[in-house]
C-alpha cells in the first residue's frame, strides 16, 4: 500500500503545473548560477596570477577555492591580499576583484543562495497542500475510508512528495557539476569532492526540514489558501527575518568598535613610537637596545589592541550565531560555508594563522643571530579538512538541522493523526 | 458604484487572515527593526565621536612637517547616515578594506526598512492580489457582479484602489509607529530635509508596493484558477526580487571586462621605468655630443654636475653656484650651459610624453569600470527591486552615490583646505626656524576641521527620478496589461 501511495503522489506531482514551473525555475537558476559563479572563479584565478607576479611585495594571499563556485560565502574576503605591519595586519590597499560597485548592493547568486532561499520556498510550495489540498478536493476522506492507516499515508505522502521535488534538483546540480569539473580551470581534488558531497547532503537535510514544515502547516490548516499564506510568512521569517535580525540584534549585546576606530588606535600607537624613537639620540651607545625595546613594546601594545578587538569580535560572532541558529536557514548557511571552506570558521582560522605568522616574522626580524641575507619566512596556509570542520561546530549545525527535521515531521505526524478529514 | 466596490474590496481584505498576519508581521518587524537600529545608531555616533577624538589626538600630538605624511595622517571620518535608524548604509571601501572587518553582513545582510519593503511588503502585495479576479471567478461572485450594470473598468479600478488601500494601511501604520519612536528619541535629530526625504521615501515605497499589487492583479486576470495564479506570482516574484538583481553585476562583469588595478599598476611601473631609461639614454647621448663639441670646457662643466641644468642628474647648491659664476664670466660657457639646459628640457619632454600613456591606462581603467557599473545598473533595472533600491538608498544618503559624495567632499577638504593650510604652516615654521626639519613636530591645532554635510535634496532627487519613473512605468504597464486581460476575461 505504501508503495502505491508513493507512486500516486509522485505521478500526481509530475503531472501538476506546480511541478513544471518549479522544475523550470530551479533548473534554469541552478545552471545559470553555476555558470555565472564559474566565470567569477575564473576571474579570481586570473587576478591571483597577477597578484603573484608581483614578487617584490611582501604581500600574502591564498588562492580561491573551486568550491566557492557552489558556496562563495566569505571567499572574496579570505582571498584578499594582505601584508604585515608593525602593528596589525593590513589589506593591501588595492581593491582585489572589481571596481564594479554594484556587487556591494546585491548577494552572490551561488548554489548556496538558491538552496537556502529559492529551493526552500519551492519545498514549501510542494508541501503546503499535501493534506489540506486533498481534504478540499475530497480525496483524503475517500483514501482514509479504506483500511489505510494514517501513519502510512503521511509517510508515503512525505516520501512521494519529497522524491518528486528533490529529483529535478539533483539532475540540475549534476549537470552543473559536470560542466564545472570538465573545465580545465577547475581543479577538484578528492577532499573537494568529499566537501561537495557533504554540502549537497546538508542541502538535502535543509530542504527536508522545509518540506516537513510545509507538511506540518498543511496538517494544521483546512484550506490550502490559508496554508499557503502561513507557509509564505513562516518562510519569510525563517529565511530572511531571523538570520538578518539576529545579525543586528547581536550587536546590542556585544559592544565592538568599528574597524576605522581600530585603525586609528593602531595609528596612534605607531605615531607615539615614532616620536619616542626620535627622542633617542643616535649617538648613545645603547641606541640599538633601546630601539629594540621600543619596537617590542609597540608590537606588544598593538597585539594587546588586536587581541581585545578579536575577543570582542569572536563573542559577537558567537552571540550572532546562537541567535540566528533558531532558523534552519542560518544553521545551513554556517554549515554549508564551513564545509566548503568559505565560512566564519575558515575566516577565524585564517586570521589566527596570520597572527601566528606575524609572531614568527617578528621573531625572525628581531633575531640578533639572523643572517642578513636570509629571506623572510614564507606564509603557508591550507584550508580546513572535513574532520576539522565537523569538530569546529559543523556537527552541531548539522544536528540542529536534523533536530528541525525531527521536530517538524513529528509535528506533522501528530497533527495528521488528529486531523479532521471531513 | 465605484465606491461600493472599493469598500467591499477593502472590507473583504481586512477581514481576511492574510491581512491580520501581514499587519502583525509588519508592525512587529518594522517597530523592532527601527528600535534596534536606533540603538545601533547611538552606538555608531559614540564610535564616530571616539574616532574624531582619536584623530584629533593623533594630529595634536604627532603631526610632523612632512607635507605628504601629514596629509595622509588626516583621515576625515564619515558620520553615521542620519537614516541609519531605518536603512543600513553600504560600507565604504575604507571599512571593507580592513583585515579585521566583520564579515557577518556578507553572509546575512542586515534587516532594515529596505528589506521590509522589498521582501515582506512585495510578497504581501502579491498575496493580496493573486486571487482578486481568478478567485472571484472560481467562487462565482465575479459573474454576479458583472451581470449588473457595472463596467469592467470600474470593477478593476475598484479592486485596485480597495486592495492597495488595505495593503498600504499596515505599512503606513507600522512606519508611523517606528517614526514616532525616532522623533521622540533625543539621540536622533532630523531636520526639515530629512523629514522631506522620509516623505519621499514613503511615496517611493508605496509606488513599489502598488507595482507588486498590480503585477498580482495582472497575473490574476490572465489565470483561470487562483492556484495557478499564485504559482505564477511567486515565480515572477522570485525572478524579479531574488534572481535578476543578484545575477546582473556578474553578467556585466563578463560582458564588460576591466583590467585589474594590480595589472594596471604594474604596467604603470613598467612605463615609469621605460620613460626613465629613455630620458637617461637621451641625456647620455647629449653628453657624448657635447663632449665632442666642447671638449675640456664641457669636462669642467661636468665636474660641476652640469650646474643643475641637466635632467636626472643631482647637483648640490654649491655646484649650481659655481656653474652660474662660471657662466657669468665666460659667454662660451654660458652658451654651452644654455644649450645643455635645452637638451635637459627635451629629455624631460620625452619622459612626460611616454608617461602620458600611463595616465591613459588609469583613465581607461576608470572608464571601463564606470561602463561595467553602468551596464550592471541598467541591466538590473529590469527588476523593480533594483530600481527601488537605487531610489531609496540614494534618496536617504545610504547608497553608492552617498559614498562617492563623501569621497568627493573628503578629497576636496584634503586637497584644498588642508593642503593649503599645511603649506602655509610649514612655510611659516621654516621662516621662523631655518633649522626646522621635515620630521619635526608641527602644531596644527588651528587646522580647518572636516565637516560632512548631506548632499542637497535637489541633487538627490535629480539622480533618483529616472529610477522612480521606471517604477511608475512598471505600474502603468501592469495596470494596462491587467486592464486588457480583464476586458477579455471569461467570467464564467
Amino acid at each position: 500500500m505504501l508503495k502505491s501511495i508513493i507512486r500516486k503522489e509522485i505521478l500526481s506531482n509530475l503531472l501538476s503545473y506546480k511541478f513544471s514551473i518549479i522544475v523550470i525555475l530551479s533548473t534554469i537558476l541552478i545552471l545559470v548560477s553555476i555558470f555565472v559563479m564559474y566565470r567569477d572563479y575564473c576571474l579570481a584565478l586570473e587576478n591571483l596570477d597577477i597578484l603573484r607576479a608581483e614578487s617584490d611585495d611582501d604581500v600574502e594571499n591564498i588562492p580561491p577555492t573551486p568550491l566557492g563556485i557552489f558556496a562563495k560565502g566569505l571567499d572574496e574576503n579570505l582571498c584578499r591580499s594582505w601584508e604585515l605591519e608593525a602593528v596589525g595586519v593590513e589589506i593591501s590597499s588595492e581593491k582585489q576583484k572589481s571596481l564594479n560597485d554594484l556587487f556591494k548592493l546585491f548577494t552572490a547568486p551561488d548554489l548556496l543562495y538558491i538552496i537556502k532561499v529559492i529551493l526552500s520556498l519551492c519545498a514549501m510550495l510542494f508541501a503546503f497542500d499535501i493534506i489540506c489540498g486533498e481534504k478540499e478536493t475530497g480525496t483524503l476522506r475517500q483514501t482514509l475510508s479504506n483500511g489505510l492507516k494514517r501513519p502510512i499515508l503521511i509517510i508515503a505522502k512525505w516520501i512521494g512528495g519529497f522524491t518528486s521535488f528533490i529529483l529535478p534538483f539533483f539532475m540540475a546540480v549534476l549537470l552543473g557539476t559536470i560542466f564545472v569539473t570538465l573545465s580545465p580551470m577547475v581543479d577538484m581534488n578528492a577532499h573537494n569532492w568529499v566537501k561537495l558531497g557533504l554540502f549537497l547532503l546538508s542541502g538535502v537535510i535543509y530542504l527536508t526540514a522545509f518540506f516537513s514544515l510545509g507538511l506540518l502547516i498543511s496538517c494544521l490548516t483546512h484550506r490550502s489558501s490559508t496554508s499557503l499564506v502561513i507557509s509564505l510568512f513562516v518562510w519569510t521569517i525563517l529565511v530572511f527575518l531571523i538570520p538578518n535580525l539576529g545579525n543586528i540584534l547581536a550587536r546590542q549585546f556585544v559592544q565592538i568598535p568599528t574597524v576605522q576606530q581600530l585603525a586609528l588606535k593602531r595609528e596612534r600607537i605607531m605615531n607615539r613610537a615614532r616620536f619616542e624613537m626620535k627622542r633617542i639620540p643616535e649617538a648613545r651607545p645603547d641606541y640599538k637596545e633601546r630601539e629594540e625595546v621600543l619596537l617590542r613594546r609597540t608590537i606588544a601594545e598593538g597585539d594587546q589592541l588586536d587581541e581585545d578587538y578579536r575577543n570582542r569580535f569572536n563573542r559577537l560572532v558567537k552571540v550572532s550565531q546562537n541567535i540566528t541558529r533558531i532558523s534552519p536557514a542560518a544553521a545551513f548557511t554556517f554549515l554549508a560555508t564551513d564545509i566548503m571552506g568559505t565560512g566564519m570558521a575558515e575566516e577565524r582560522r585564517l586570521k589566527r594563522a596570520a597572527q601566528q605568522y606575524r609572531d614568527i616574522v617578528v621573531e625572525w626580524y628581531t633575531d640578533e643571530n639572523r643572517d642578513e641575507e636570509s629571506k623572510q619566512p614564507a606564509f603557508n596556509y591550507q584550508r580546513s579538512s572535513v574532520k576539522e570542520i565537523l569538530g569546529q561546530g559543523g556537527l552541531s549545525n548539522c544536528l540542529i538541522l536534523i533536530l528541525f527535521n525531527i521536530l517538524f515531521f513529528t509535528g506533522a505526524y501528530v497533527a495528521f493523526l488528529r486531523y479532521d478529514v471531513r | 458604484m465605484l465606491r461600493t466596490i472599493i469598500a467591499r474590496e477593502f472590507l473583504n481584505n481586512i477581514l481576511n487572515l492574510r491581512f491580520m498576519i501581514g499587519l502583525v508581521l509588519c508592525i512587529i518587524v518594522t517597530v523592532a527593526c527601527i528600535m534596534i537600529l536606533a540603538h545601533d545608531y547611538r552606538q555608531e555616533m559614540k564610535d564616530y565621536s571616539a574616532r574624531m577624538n582619536l584623530q584629533d589626538e593623533i594630529l595634536d600630538n604627532y603631526a610632523i612637517a612632512n607635507e605628504y605624511r601629514l596629509i595622509k595622517m588626516v583621515r576625515p571620518q564619515k558620520p553615521p547616515e542620519r537614516f541609519r535608524p531605518l536603512i543600513i548604509g553600504i560600507p565604504g571601501d575604507e571599512s571593507v578594506g580592513f583585515f579585521d572587518d566583520n564579515p557577518l553582513p556578507i553572509l546575512f545582510p542586515p534587516l532594515d526598512f529596505l528589506f521590509i519593503v522589498t521582501i515582506i511588503m512585495s510578497l504581501l502585495a502579491m498575496l493580496f492580489s493573486y486571487d482578486a479576479i481568478a478567485g472571484e471567478r472560481q467562487s462565482g461572485t465575479l459573474r454576479l457582479v458583472i451581470s449588473n450594470s457595472i463596467s469592467r473598468t470600474k470593477v478593476l479600478f475598484g479592486k485596485f484602489i480597495g486592495g492597495a488601500a488595505s495593503l498600504i494601511i499596515p505599512f503606513i501604520l507600522s512606519l508611523l509607529v517606528g517614526v514616532l519612536y525616532v522623533s521622540v528619541n533625543p539621540a536622533i535629530q532630523w531636520d526639515g530635509s530629512a523629514w522631506a526625504e522620509l516623505a519621499l521615501l514613503t511615496a517611493a515605497s508605496i509606488t513599489f508596493i502598488t507595482l507588486f499589487y498590480l503585477l498580482g492583479l495582472m497575473i490574476s486576470t490572465f489565470s483561470r484558477y487562483s492556484s495557478t495564479s499564485i504559482l505564477n506570482c511567486l515565480f515572477l516574484w522570485v525572478l524579479l526580487i531574488l534572481v535578476i538583481p543578484n545575477v546582473c553585476p556578474y553578467i556585466s562583469a563578463q560582458l564588460c571586462r576591466t583590467p585589474s588595478i594590480k595589472q594596471t599598476k604594474r604596467r604603470d611601473r613598467e612605463i615609469e621605468i621605460h620613460s626613465l631609461k629613455v630620458a637617461r639614454e637621451y641625456m647620455k647621448e647629449s653628453i657624448k655630443k657635447f663632449k665632442l663639441k666642447y671638449g675640456t670646457l664641457f669636462s669642467e662643466f661636468e665636474s660641476m654636475k652640469f650646474g643643475g641644468v641637466g635632467f636626472l642628474i643631482d647637483a648640490k647648491p654649491e655646484h649650481e653656484k659655481a656653474a652660474q659664476q662660471r657662466a657669468e664670466a665666460d659667454p662660451e660657457f654660458k652658451a654651452m650651459m644654455d644649450a645643455f639646459r635645452e637638451e635637459g628640457k627635451k629629455a624631460q619632454k620625452e619622459l612626460i610624453r611616454i608617461r602620458e600613456e600611463s595616465g591613459m591606462l588609469w583613465e581607461d581603467l576608470e572608464t571601463k569600470a564606470a561602463e561595467q557599473t553602468k551596464l550592471a545598473k541598467n541591466l538590473a533595472c529590469i527588476s523593480p527591486f533594483a530600481n527601488f533600491v537605487y531610489v531609496a538608498r540614494d534618496l536617504t544618503g545610504t547608497g553608492l552615490r552617498s559614498l562617492d559624495y563623501f569621497e568627493q567632499t573628503k578629497g576636496e577638504y584634503q586637497r584644498r583646505q588642508f593642503h593649503s593650510y599645511v603649506d602655509k604652516k610649514i612655510d611659516d615654521a621654516r621662516e621662523k626656524d631655518p633649522e626646522f626639519e621635515e620630521d619635526s613636530f608641527i602644531d596644527v591645532s588651528d587646522r580647518p576641521r572636516f565637516v560632512f554635510k548631506e548632499e542637497a535634496l535637489k541633487d538627490k532627487l535629480s539622480e533618483v527620478l529616472p529610477y522612480w519613473g521606471i517604477l511608475v512605468l512598471f505600474n502603468v504597464v501592469f495596470f494596462a496589461a491587467a486592464f486588457a486581460g480583464f476586458m477579455i476575461y471569461d467570467v464564467r
